[in-house]
C-alpha cells in the first residue's frame, strides 16, 4: 500500500513538474496561427466557403488573377499573366494567357485544360461557392474552353458583368486544381471531392501536410512553387476556440498569431512584452434588419426613430473598444462606391418625436433575433443586443432579445418571419454589387426579400449600377442608391468591424486581405 | 436489449423529425439559392414521407450507415470514427480517476466512520456531486494552466507534438506503439485536467455508494462475528466485507458511465477536446440531425452495453442473482 | 375507517430531532431556505436592476457598491445572481412537477395494471434510461429550438423515468397489502384506491427523489445553457453567466466564478436536503447514510 502511494505521489509530482524551457518560442521555421477552425469542413476549393476553409485553401491554390494586400480595386496577374475582355456578339469573352512554366505541387505542368477542368468541376459539384460561377457569372459547364495549352477563353452571357466575374475569380472558387491528381483519386463521380477535402493538388506556396478536424491543419512549403519561396517552411493553423486561451498562448510564445481576440484582450496586449497587435480590414457590415411588413416597422418614421435611438458611438467605443468604423450605408469602406454618409447618432427626443408622429408615441414591443457567439470585432452578439435593448428602451421601445443559433436564425430570417434580426453581411466578391443587389433588390431573394423591402426604384438603381461601365456614372448611381436605402430601407447598419490580431513582436510581413483571408507566404520571423 | 435499441432508434428519429427549424437552410447558410436548397432536400431524402424516411433510416442503420452529415458533408459513421477515440481516451481516464479515488475513499470513509477522514470525504463527495462540470473545468484551467502554468491547456497535444500515424486513435496507445515518448508525455499531461474535471462527479457518486455499501455490510452479523472471533480489522474488511460491498457499487459504476458521457459534452467544450461531445454540440447547433442521431445512438449503445456487462458481473459476484 | 388506515407513520417531532442531530442536513435546509428567500425577494434585495448597464464601469472588480463586481456589460453580478436564483428555482420546480407527475402516473399505472401494460410501460422507461441524460436533453432541446422553456421540457423528458420506476416499485408493494384489499372489499374504485391509498403511501421516496431532481434539474439546465441550448442572454441565468464570462477567466476572474459558485451552492443544498429527508423518512437507510 505504502509503495503504491509513493508511486502515485511521484507520478503526480512528475506530471506537475514545471516544464523545461519549452515556453520559449515556436520553432523558427514554423508559423503557429491560432484560430477557431470549427467551421472548417473541406479544403477543396470547389467546396470551401467557410472562413477557415478559405483561409487555408487560399494558401494551397492559386487563382488566375488576384487582389494583393488590402487593395481590392487593382487586379494583379497570378496564374494568368494577362487577360482581356472581348465582345463576342451575344456573349462576353474573357481571354486569359497563362503564365508559362508553372507546375503543380505534384510536378505536373499547369495547362489550359486544367483551368477548364477546375471551372467545370465547380459547376458540376454545385457546392456552396458554385453560385458565384452560375449566378454571378451566368456560367454553365463547358463555357470555359482551352485554346492550345496556354490560352483559356471563358464565355459569359451579356447579362453578367465581366468585371464582377473577374473579382469572383480572385476567390478560392477560381482556384486551379491538378486534374490528373483529382481524377486519380475520384470515387464515384465526385471528381476527387472526397480526397481533396483533406489533401491538396494546387500551385500555391504551400501544400497540405495534414488536417485533423477540430485540431489543426498543417501546411508545408511547396517545393515546386513558381513564385518567391515562402519565408517559413511550415504553417500550423491550430484550433483554439477560446479567445482567452489564444491570448495566453500568444503571450507565452506558444503561438505566433492569434486571430480571435476580444477587444479587451487586444488592449491588454499593449502592456505585455514581446507581443503587439495589428489591425486588418474587413468588408463585413453588422446590421439589424427590420421586417417592413411587421407593424409598426412598416412605418418609415418608426424605422427612422429606431435608427435615431441607437448609441452607435457607444457601441464602437465601449463594446468594440474602437475596433470598428462607423458606417451606416449598405456599401462598406474598401469597395468602390462607398458612401461615408453617417447621419445617425443617438437622439432620443428626435426618436420620440418621430414615434409620436407615427402614432406609436407610447412605444411598442418588438422581438429581435440575435446569433450566438462572438460578433465580428470581438464582443458577443448578445452583448451588442443588450446594449441596443437598453438604448431603444429609452425611446419607449421594448426589445425582446431572442438569441438563436445561426442555423435557426437563418431559417426564420429567410422565411420572412423575423421582426428585427441582427446579423452580419460580407460581400461574396469584392464589388459593390455584392452588397447593393442583396440589400436592395427584392427579386434577388436575398436580404431585401427577407425584410420584405420591395422598392422597384431601388432595385432598378442596383441593376443599372451593376452593369454601368462608366466609373463616374457608376459612382453616382451607387451614391443615389445608398442614400435612398439609408433612410427608406429596412436596415440599421451598426458598424464595419476591424479584424484585430495579436502577434509576436518578431512576426513580420503578415498581410490580411479584407475578403477575410491571409497569405502566409510573405510572413517571416 | 434489442427491443431497447429499436426504441432508441425510434426515439432519436422522432426527435430529429419534429424539428421546427429547417436543417437544410442550416446546412447551406446565408447565401444559398433556392435550387440548391431543393436539390439538397432531395439528395438527403427530406422530401419523402416520414414513415419512408424512418424505414430507410433503420435499413441503413443496420448496415452501419448513419447517413451523411449535413454540416461536414461526410458519412456520419466516418465522423464518429474520427472523434470517438478522443472521447474514449478522456472517458477512460475519468473513469479510472473515479474508480481509483472513489472506491478507496468510500472504503476508508466507512472504516473510519465519523472520524475526520470520513467527514472530509463526505463533504468532498457532496460537493463533487453538486459541481457544475463546465465551471470546474474553467476554474482548473484558470488556476493550473493560466496562473500556475503547471499543466498544459486545451487540446489533446502540444502544438509542437506531431501525432503518430493513427492505429487505435488513442494517442497514448499509438504513441507507445510508435515508441514516441514525447507525444506520449504530451498526451498524458493534456489528459490530467480534463480527466479530473470529468471524473470528479463519478468519483463522488462512487465514493458515496461504496461507503454506504461498506457500512451496510460491516454492520451485518457475520462481520461482527468475524470481528468477535478476533480477526484483525483490515483482514475482515478485505476478506469479507469488500466483496459484498462491491455489488451495489458495481451498479453505480455502470450508471456513472452515463454521467461520464453526459459530462463529456461539457468537458470537451471547455477543453476544446476533439471528441464526440464537441461533435454532438457543434452538430446540434447547426441542426445537423443525422450527426446528432448518430452520436445519440452510439452513446446509447455504449451505455447499454456497459450496463449489460455490469449486470453479468453482478451475477458472478452475487450468487443470489442468476441469469439464464 | 381507521381500520383501513395504513400503518401509522412516525411523528414529526421525532423527525425534527433527527434533523437536529445531522448538521449537514440542517445546512442543506438553511441553504435551500436562503436560496428560496433570495429568489422570492430578489427585486427587494438586489441593489441594482439585473439588466441595467453601467457601461463605463464594465468589468470593475467587487466593491462596496457592486459586491460581486460588474460583468462585461457593466451589470451588477450580485443582482443578476439574485434574479438568476428565481430562474433556477422556477426551472427546478417546473421540471419536478412535470417529471414527477408524468413519472408517477406512468409508474403507478404500470404497477397497478400489471401484465402487458406494465411490461410495455417499463420498456418505454428502459428506452429513456438507455441515453446519457445530457445528450438526450441536448438532442431534444436542439430539435425543439433552444430556449429556456424547451430546456425545461427536455430535462423533464430525461428525468421522469426515475419517478416511474420508483412509484411502480412502491405500488407493487402496496397493492399486495391488506388495507388495499380491505378498501377494495368496501367497494372503492381503482382511481380512488390509487389516489387515496397508494399515492400517499408511495410518496416518501418520491419526495426524496424530487429534492435530488431539483438539484439535477438546476445542474442540467445550467449545462444546457452553457453550451447554448437553454436560456439566452441577457437573461441572468447562471449557466449563461458562466458561459458569457469565460473569456474573462484570466483577466476578470469574478465574472465567471460567482455564478458557478451559486450553482454549486444551490445544488449542494438540494442534495443535502434530499439526503436528510431520506434519512428521516426511511430510518433503515439512516444507518448506512
Amino acid at each position: 500500500m505504502r509503495i503504491r502511494i509513493a508511486a502515485v505521489v511521484m507520478l503526480v509530482g512528475v506530471l506537475l513538474a514545471p516544464q523545461a524551457p519549452s515556453r520559449a518560442a515556436t520553432a523558427s521555421d514554423t508559423l503557429v496561427y491560432v484560430n477557431d477552425i470549427s467551421d472548417m469542413i473541406s479544403l477543396d476549393p470547389a467546396v470551401a466557403y467557410e472562413f477557415s476553409g478559405v483561409l487555408v485553401a487560399q494558401n494551397l491554390y492559386d487563382t488566375l488573377v488576384a487582389f494583393e494586400g488590402e487593395d481590392l480595386t487593382t487586379l494583379k496577374p497570378r496564374l494568368a499573366q494577362s487577360w482581356r475582355i472581348r465582345d463576342g456578339g451575344d456573349v462576353w469573352q474573357i481571354v486569359f494567357q497563362l503564365r508559362p512554366g508553372v507546375k503543380f505541387s505534384t510536378g505536373r505542368p499547369v495547362t489550359a485544360k486544367a483551368v477548364a477542368f477546375s471551372f467545370d468541376r465547380v459547376i458540376a459539384l454545385n457546392k456552396s461557392p458554385a453560385f458565384l460561377f452560375k449566378d454571378i457569372g451566368g456560367m454553365k459547364e463547358g463555357d470555359t474552353i482551352a485554346v492550345g495549352s496556354d490560352t483559356v477563353v471563358v464565355s459569359l452571357p451579356k447579362t453578367s458583368s465581366p468585371q464582377a466575374f473577374l473579382s469572383v475569380l480572385t476567390f478560392t472558387v477560381g482556384a486551379i486544381v491538378d486534374p490528373d491528381e483529382a481524377m486519380a483519386h475520384q470515387s464515384g463521380s465526385d471528381r476527387g471531392e472526397a480526397w481533396l477535402r483533406n489533401h491538396s493538388a494546387g500551385t500555391g506556396p504551400y501544400m497540405l501536410d495534414r488536417w485533423d478536424p477540430e485540431s489543426r491543419a498543417v501546411l508545408v512549403a511547396n517545393p515546386n512553387y513558381w513564385g518567391p519561396k515562402p519565408r517559413l517552411s511550415r504553417v500550423i493553423i491550430q484550433h483554439v476556440p477560446e479567445s482567452s486561451t489564444q491570448k495566453f498562448m500568444l503571450e507565452s510564445g506558444d503561438a505566433d498569431i492569434a486571430a480571435d481576440l476580444t477587444p479587451e484582450q487586444v488592449l491588454d496586449l499593449a502592456s505585455k512584452p514581446g507581443v503587439m497587435s495589428q489591425d486588418g480590414k474587413l468588408l463585413q457590415l453588422v446590421y439589424v434588419g427590420m421586417n417592413v411588413k411587421q407593424p409598426p416597422l412598416d412605418n418609415v418614421k418608426v424605422r427612422e426613430a429606431v435608427r435615431w435611438s441607437i448609441d452607435y458611438d457607444g457601441i464602437i467605443r465601449s463594446l468594440l473598444r474602437g475596433g470598428a468604423r462607423k458606417v451606416q450605408t449598405i456599401v462598406p469602406e474598401g469597395l468602390f462606391g462607398f458612401n461615408s454618409s453617417a447621419p445617425f447618432q443617438q437622439d432620443i427626443s428626435k426618436a420620440k418625436a418621430l414615434l409620436a408622429e407615427a402614432g406609436v408615441g407610447g412605444g411598442f414591443t418588438v422581438e429581435m433575433l440575435v446569433p450566438t457567439g462572438p460578433a465580428p470585432g470581438g464582443p458577443k452578439w448578445a452583448d451588442i443586443a443588450a446594449k441596443i435593448q437598453s438604448d431603444l428602451a429609452k425611446a419607449g421601445i421594448k426589445v425582446e432579445i431572442k438569441e438563436t443559433v445561426q442555423a435557426q436564425l437563418l431559417g426564420v430570417y429567410r422565411a420572412q418571419k423575423g421582426q428585427m434580426v441582427m446579423i452580419l453581411w460580407g460581400p461574396d466578391f469584392p464589388d459593390p454589387d455584392g452588397n447593393a443587389t442583396p440589400f436592395s433588390d427584392y427579386a434577388a431573394h436575398s436580404i431585401a426579400w427577407r425584410n420584405q423591402y420591395n422598392d422597384t426604384a431601388a432595385a432598378t438603381l442596383a441593376k443599372q449600377a451593376a452593369l454601368e461601365p462608366d466609373l463616374t456614372k457608376r459612382r453616382t448611381l451607387y451614391k443615389q442608391l445608398t442614400d435612398k436605402v439609408l433612410h427608406e430601407g429596412p436596415y440599421i447598419v451598426l458598424y464595419q468591424p476591424t479584424k484585430r490580431f495579436g502577434l509576436r513582436q518578431n512576426v513580420q510581413g503578415f498581410v490580411w486581405n479584407p475578403m477575410a483571408y491571409a497569405e502566409f507566404r510573405t510572413v517571416s520571423k | 436489449m434489442g427491443l431497447v435499441l429499436l426504441g432508441v432508434s425510434v426515439l432519436t428519429f422522432f426527435i430529429a423529425h419534429v424539428v421546427p427549424a429547417d436543417p437544410v437552410l442550416a446546412a447551406l447558410g446565408e447565401h444559398a439559392r433556392e435550387d440548391q436548397i431543393r436539390s439538397y432536400r432531395h439528395a438527403y431524402g427530406l422530401d419523402r414521407p416520414v414513415g419512408v424516411q424512418y424505414l430507410i433510416y433503420v435499413h441503413r442503420l443496420l448496415a452501419g450507415d448513419f447517413g451523411i452529415s449535413i454540416r461536414t458533408r461526410r458519412p456520419v459513421a466516418e465522423d464518429l470514427g474520427e472523434f470517438l477515440p478522443a472521447t474514449v481516451e478522456l472517458g477512460g481516464t475519468a473513469w479510472l480517476v473515479a474508480l481509483l479515488l472513489g472506491i478507496p475513499a468510500g472504503i476508508l470513509s466507512a472504516i473510519y466512520k465519523d472520524r475526520i477522514f470520513d467527514h472530509l470525504a463526505r463533504i468532498g463527495s457532496l460537493i463533487g456531486a453538486s459541481m457544475p462540470v463546465f465551471w470546474l473545468g474553467l476554474l482548473l484551467l484558470g488556476s493550473f494552466y493560466y496562473r500556475l502554468r503547471w499543466l498544459p491547456g486545451p487540446g489533446r497535444l502540444d502544438i509542437s507534438a506531431i501525432p503518430p500515424p493513427p492505429r487505435t486513435g488513442l494517442l497514448l496507445i499509438d504513441s507507445a506503439l510508435a515508441g514516441d515518448g514525447v507525444v506520449f508525455w504530451s498526451a498524458l499531461r493534456h489528459l490530467v485536467l480534463p480527466g479530473l474535471t470529468l471524473g470528479l462527479f463519478s468519483t463522488a457518486v462512487i465514493a458515496r455508494m461504496t461507503r454506504s455499501a461498506m457500512l451496510e455490510v460491516l454492520y451485518q452479523d457475520y462481520i461482527r462475528t468475524a470481528r468477535a472471533k478476533g480477526l484483525a480489522g483490515a483482514r475482515v474488511v478485505l476478506r469479507h466485507a469488500l466483496r459484498n460491498a462491491m455489488i451495489p457499487t458495481l451498479t453505480i459504476v455502470g450508471i456513472s458511465f452515463g454521467n461520464l458521457l453526459s459530462g463529456a459534452v461539457l468537458t470537451e467544450t471547455v477543453f476544446a477536446w476533439p471528441g464526440l461531445g464537441r461533435y454532438a454540440t457543434t452538430s446540434a447547433i447547426s441542426l445537423d440531425f443525422p450527426a446528432v442521431m448518430g452520436v445519440t445512438i452510439v452513446a446509447a449503445v455504449i451505455y447499454t452495453t456497459i450496463n449489460l456487462v455490469i449486470d453479468l458481473l453482478y451475477a458472478r459476484l452475487d450468487p443470489r442473482v442468476r441469469y439464464e | 375507517m381507521s381500520k383501513l388506515a395504513p400503518p401509522r407513520r412516525r411523528r414529526w417531532p421525532y423527525r425534527l430531532r433527527l434533523l437536529r442531530r445531522n448538521p449537514l442536513v440542517t445546512l442543506g435546509a438553511v441553504i435551500v431556505l436562503l436560496y428560496s428567500l433570495a429568489a422570492l425577494a430578489a427585486p427587494l434585495l438586489a441593489p441594482h436592476p439585473p439588466l441595467t448597464q453601467y457601461l463605463e464601469e464594465r468589468l470593475e472588480p467587487p466593491s462596496a457598491q457592486f459586491p460581486l463586481g460588474l460583468d462585461q456589460l457593466g451589470r451588477d453580478i450580485f443582482s443578476r445572481l439574485l434574479f438568476g436564483a428565481r430562474l433556477s428555482l422556477m426551472i427546478g420546480l417546473v421540471v419536478v412537477v412535470i417529471a414527477g407527475v408524468l413519472g408517477t402516473v406512468v409508474g403507478m399505472a404500470a404497477g397497478f395494471a400489471g401484465g402487458r401494460v406494465d411490461h410495455a410501460l417499463m420498456r418505454v422507461t428502459d428506452i429513456f434510461f438507455a441515453f446519457p441524460s445530457l445528450i438526450l436533453a441536448m438532442a431534444i432541446a436542439a430539435a425543439l429550438g433552444p430556449s429556456l422553456t424547451n430546456a425545461m421540457i427536455a430535462i423533464a423528458m430525461v428525468t421522469w423515468p426515475v419517478y416511474a420506476r420508483l412509484s411502480r416499485a412502491q405500488t407493487l408493494v402496496l397493492v399486495r397489502r391488506e388495507f388495499l384489499e380491505a378498501a377494495r372489499a368496501v367497494g372503492a374504485g381503482d382511481l380512488r384506491i390509487l389516489t387515496r391509498h397508494v399515492l400517499p403511501n408511495a410518496l416518501s421516496p418520491l419526495v426524496v427523489q424530487a429534492s435530488f431532481n431539483m438539484g439535477d434539474a438546476i445542474l442540467i439546465a445550467a449545462g444546457l445553457s452553457f453550451i447554448g441550448f437553454g436560456a439566452h442572454p441577457p437573461t441572468p441565468e447562471w449557466g449563461v453567466m458562466v458561459s458569457e464570462g469565460r473569456d474573462y477567466i484570466t483577466t476578470q476572474w469574478w465574472v465567471p466564478t460567482f455564478p458557478g459558485l451559486a450553482i454549486l451552492m444551490a445544488v449542494t443544498g438540494f442534495n443535502l436536503l434530499g439526503d436528510g429527508i431520506r434519512d428521516m423518512l426511511d430510518p433503515r437507510l439512516r444507518r448506512a447514510g
